[in-house]
């Protein structure tokens, strides 16, 4: 049987790998290994100083500071120490887990304490510079021109400009309107291409005169001025909001409603009138708070956390019940077909998980999917609360038996035959050997793989968003369809509510849930290391 | 030994000194002339390529066109860094309100000449603000539902009781059959069932005096639909409505002859074209109203382009809005690129050289539609929306339409907060 197979990959019975791999070790040892680590090591020296170069042109010293440090740590690492072998391994290990582990739970807990969400996405000075730019608006009356860029006699930089309605010409500069003669500009398909005594700013120097012809205000009346709409147009518009810097404040120029910074990364008049954009700034623990106080959050939550659990159990607790059921039965020596068998079984895990869902979803459908119509049922698959957590809970049995099924194969054949026939010869019947030897040496390999599954299961999103999306609705008239898990619903709270988006709640939600699944883990790992002193 | 070591050393240092250099010189010789970067999806990449392409080539500016999925332009506009960020985008009229909201694009205040050319609709759909409405987007391609009907299985509806009879008539034929393919599925499609929805009077959001939308004035717990929501019941009761018909049933369906009718829109307007190949007649036309008081309309779709708050950092700003609020704006570029993904130009001079009769059959089926509201509130109502009318024509043990709606009402003010 598979002892067979499974002996031709022990190491200790291949002499030719291991001729090749010391072979491999004298040639690196010598000056074409260290050829080879200089280069390797230029070339990371290479990319450093690009990146560094980047960022120190955007003032990031603190990531330029790393960048540094953790380059000449490698350096000197490799290049100058003979004594500190070990380091040679951990320090590339710990700046690896220090980029992609801890930097992502860093930015995680940090955007937890902020509002960071639609409308709070700029820094409060690009906030001030949008609010500025939206308050602009035509005044009454006011007219749009065809424009050209020019140069006078002196080289001073001016907009000639041709009234769309009345067809008056004029030049505009920082002073004002100056009208120009009639015929004096000519056009050419509705846009001006010559102008009497001005010289026409043409081709790629346009492009290099962006903030000159931007910052180009031609006053009119009152606050309005003529501005550049592009290339051939402009338009003359005024400020509705004035921006006083000193007070941190926005006035109304029409009606004196002031705008305060309320402190939570906004400017809001006394009527709740709100600017938009906002700005991202710390809210403290609020976030946090929401989930206990907000009833849109609360409501639904044991609900929603009483199936979460009872999903993630059931899913891992079936799928590794058939997936043991399943290895004790194709365990047999001398079975016929045994391959055949064990591939035929691996397929739903070899298909992409998301796929064989959509195909479920079909499938399932009520009355239209293939299962009612074979069986001639008319079981409410993914419309009953009740039958759609059952379909979630068969659907995730489906994919994730294969993987038991595998594992379990794999740790039965571990266990020695002499115990099991010891068992026997002790008198001991199969199912008392199965129960008292067979399971707690294989829990012993399989137990923290179970408890990885619970957690993955436990964040499961993509099982409950292709097949159900949550639905069907619940009857507690909330947010949370019946079949939402914390992860959907904390998806569902966070990105379709509100305005969109809301990362400050979604983090914030997430190392609730983190706290959650690692409170479990924990219990569960202390646990199995009883079963280690089994062995 | 030492000597050995030192020399290792230096080696060390000289090629590692020597890459750098190379490195450094190449960075300091790539200071850039000035381009216009463009974030396009594949559909429309090789139209913009050509319209924004000319527009370079005759202004004397590079044009850079990127291609990404749709979906993506809009969440990575909020991430990206600014040296790569783009300075124009392809979006969707409903992302207006929230980029306007996060400060990511920039309004756009085009010629009176150029406005003209546009219905306002179009020009609104790409207008937001909470006080006063700016336009932030070149709107160019519109899109919307329409009732595709099976001609050898019904006719053009007289009346929606012309449409209800024919619909329940050809499902009592045969049990696959189904009379009118509405995508719905578990979670419901609100913009499928949105027609039915405005014919009975209901509406997302009401506008406020200012005419901007209010998210305040919610239309799902409009009395007057609440009181034609009875109709939704006696739909589901008959099953004339069933909202386990989803995108993919509907549509296979209507193929095979197994629908009398079809809600969908131009993005399937090829597999139409191409089912006149298998014998399938059908023809395209507006939806009956079930009431007299209300039209039955669909939602409207705009794309367009955006110019983003990059522009201005990368020193194109006026190029920009050259490109976008001027150029793209007029009827030859606005043909391109609504051709490109076979939709109807928004420029009404381009909407009369459209020649392709699937495409003038879907215009016409808009007239009235409403845009999807393009405020960032709108996140909160998709799938409440689409979630009632589910709870509502689920067949047996459906909820009443008046219940699931005023539930979904209250969700979403909640929501909203």
């Amino acid at each position: 049987m598979s002892t067979s197979d499974a002996g031709g990959r022990t190491p200790s019975a291949s002499p030719p790998g291991r001729a090749i791999v010391s072979r491999l070790i004298a040639t690196f040892s010598g000056t074409v290994g260290l050829g080879v680590k200089i280069l390797l090591l230029a070339v990371m020296n290479a990319v450093a100083v690009w990146a560094a170069a980047i960022l120190a042109g955007d003032g990031k010293w603190i990531a330029l500071g790393a960048l540094i440090a953790s380059t000449a740590a490698i350096d000197a690492v490799y290049l100058f120490s003979r004594r500190v072998i070990p380091l040679k391994f951990l320090v590339p290990g710990t700046l690896l887990l220090l980029a992609f582990q801890v930097t992502p739970i860093v930015y995680t807990v940090d955007v937890a304490f902020t509002n960071y969400s639609t409308g709070h996405l700029a820094t409060k000075p690009e906030a001030i510079r949008a609010i500025t730019q939206n308050t602009l608006e035509p005044p009454p009356g006011g007219k749009s021109y065809v424009m050209a860029p020019a140069r006078d006699a002196g080289g001073a930089l001016v907009l000639i400009l041709r009234d769309e309605e009345t067809g008056k010409a004029f030049a505009g500069t920082r002073k004002g309107l100056e009208p120009l003669a009639p015929g004096a500009v000519r056009e050419q398909a509705g846009a001006i291409v010559a102008a009497d005594g001005y010289t026409l700013v043409t081709g790629s120097e346009l492009f290099t005169l962006d903030r000159e012809i931007r910052s180009l205000l031609v006053p009119t009346e009152g606050s309005a001025a003529i501005r550049a709409e592009g290339l051939s147009t402009a338009i003359e518009l005024q400020p509705t909001l004035r921006y006083d810097a000193r007070a941190n404040t926005f006035t109304r120029i029409s009606n004196s409603l002031v705008f305060r910074d309320n402190r939570h990364g906004s400017f809001i008049a006394a009527n709740g009138e709100e600017l938009e954009p906002g700005w991202r700034t710390g809210v403290g623990f609020e976030n946090f708070g929401r989930m206990l106080h907000d009833p849109l959050i609360r409501k639904p939550f044991l609900r929603v956390l009483t199936w979460t659990f009872a999903f993630a159990f059931l899913a891992v607790g079936l799928a590794f019940a058939l997936g043991l059921f399943l290895a004790i039965t194709l365990d047999k020596p001398g079975m016929r077909f045994q391959r055949f068998y064990r591939s035929l079984l691996i397929i739903p895990y070899a298909i992409p998980g998301f796929l064989s869902l959509l195909v479920w979803s079909g499938l399932l459908n009520d009355d239209f999917g293939v299962v009612n119509r074979l069986f001639h049922t008319s079981i409410p698959w993914l419309f009953d609360p009740w039958w759609a957590k059952a379909s979630i809970i068969l659907v995730s049995l489906w994919l994730t038996f294969p993987y038991f099924f595998l594992v379990c194969l794999g740790a039965l054949q571990s266990i020695p035959a002499e115990l099991t026939e010891a068992a026997r010869v002790d008198g001991g019947g199969r199912l008392q050997i199965f129960r008292r030897v067979t399971l707690p040496l294989l829990m012993v390999a399989v137990a923290p793989l179970l408890i990885a599954s619970f957690a993955f299961n436990f964040n499961n999103f993509n099982n409950i968003y292709f097949l159900t999306a949550g639905g069907p609705a619940a009857t507690d008239q909330s947010v949370a369809g019946s079949t939402d898990i914390l992860i959907s619903y904390t998806y569902k709270i966070a990105f379709q509510a509100g305005k969109g988006q809301d990362y400050g709640l979604a983090t914030s939600m997430a190392i609730a849930i983190f706290f959650i699944v690692g409170t479990i883990s924990a219990v569960s790992f202390s646990r199995t290391k009883a079963l280690e002193n089994l062995q | 030994m030492l000597r050995i070591r030192t020399l290792r050393r230096l080696a060390g240092v000289l090629v590692v000194t020597a890459l750098s250099a190379v490195v450094l010189t190449g960075t300091a010789t790539s200071a850039e002339a000035p381009k216009v970067v463009i974030w396009a999806d594949h559909d429309r990449k090789a139209a913009v390529d050509k319209v924004a392409g000319e527009w370079g080539a005759a202004k004397g500016i590079t044009v850079q066109v990127v291609e990404k999925d749709f979906g993506k332009i809009r969440d990575d506009l909020k991430t990206v860094q600014p040296e790569t960020a783009p300075d124009v985008i392809v979006g969707a009229h409903d992302w207006t309100g929230q980029l306007a909201a996060d400060g990511l694009v920039l309004p756009l205040y085009p010629s009176k000449a150029t406005l003209t050319q546009f219905p306002q609709y179009a020009l609104d759909a790409f207008s937001y603000g909470t006080a006063v409405k700016k336009l932030y987007g070149a709107p160019v391609a519109l899109e919307n539902l329409a009732l595709i009907v099976n001609k050898k299985l019904a006719h053009v509806p007289k009346s929606f009781a012309d449409f209800e009879a024919q619909a329940l008539a050809f499902q009592k034929k045969s049990s696959g059959n189904i009379g009118i393919a509405v995508p719905q599925g578990t979670a419901g499609d609100a913009y499928h069932m949105y027609p039915f929805f405005s014919g009975l009077c209901g509406y997302v959001f009401g506008v406020n005096k200012a005419k901007n939308l209010d998210p305040s004035d919610i239309g799902l717990r409009d009395p007057a639909f609440l009181k034609n929501a009875s109709l939704i019941d006696k739909w589901n009761k008959e099953g004339l409505l069933n909202s386990k018909i989803d995108y993919g049933t509907g549509k296979d369906a209507f193929l095979k002859g197994n629908a009398a009718f079809w809600i969908t829109g131009p993005w399937e307007s090829d597999t139409l074209k191409k089912s006149g190949g298998t014998g399938l007649k059908y023809t395209i036309t507006s939806f009956p109203s079930p009431t007299s008081t209300c039209k039955s309309v669909p939602f409207l779709g705009v794309q367009g382009f955006m110019v983003t708050k990059f522009s201005t950092v990368h020193g194109v700003e006026t190029a920009a809005r050259d490109l976008v609020g001027d150029y793209m704006m007029r009827a030859d570029g606005q043909q391109a690129l609504a051709a490109a993904n076979g939709r109807f130009p928004a420029n009404t001079e381009a909407g009369k050289r459209v020649k392709d009769p699937v495409l003038i059959l879907f215009g016409k089926a808009s007239t009235g539609g409403v845009p999807m509201p393009n405020i960032p509130q709108m996140s909160s109502v998709w799938s409440e929306l689409g979630g009632a009318w589910v709870n509502a024509t689920k067949g047996a043990g459906a909820t009443p339409a008046k219940a699931a709606f005023s539930t979904a009402a209250r969700n979403i003010a909640d929501k909203i907060g």
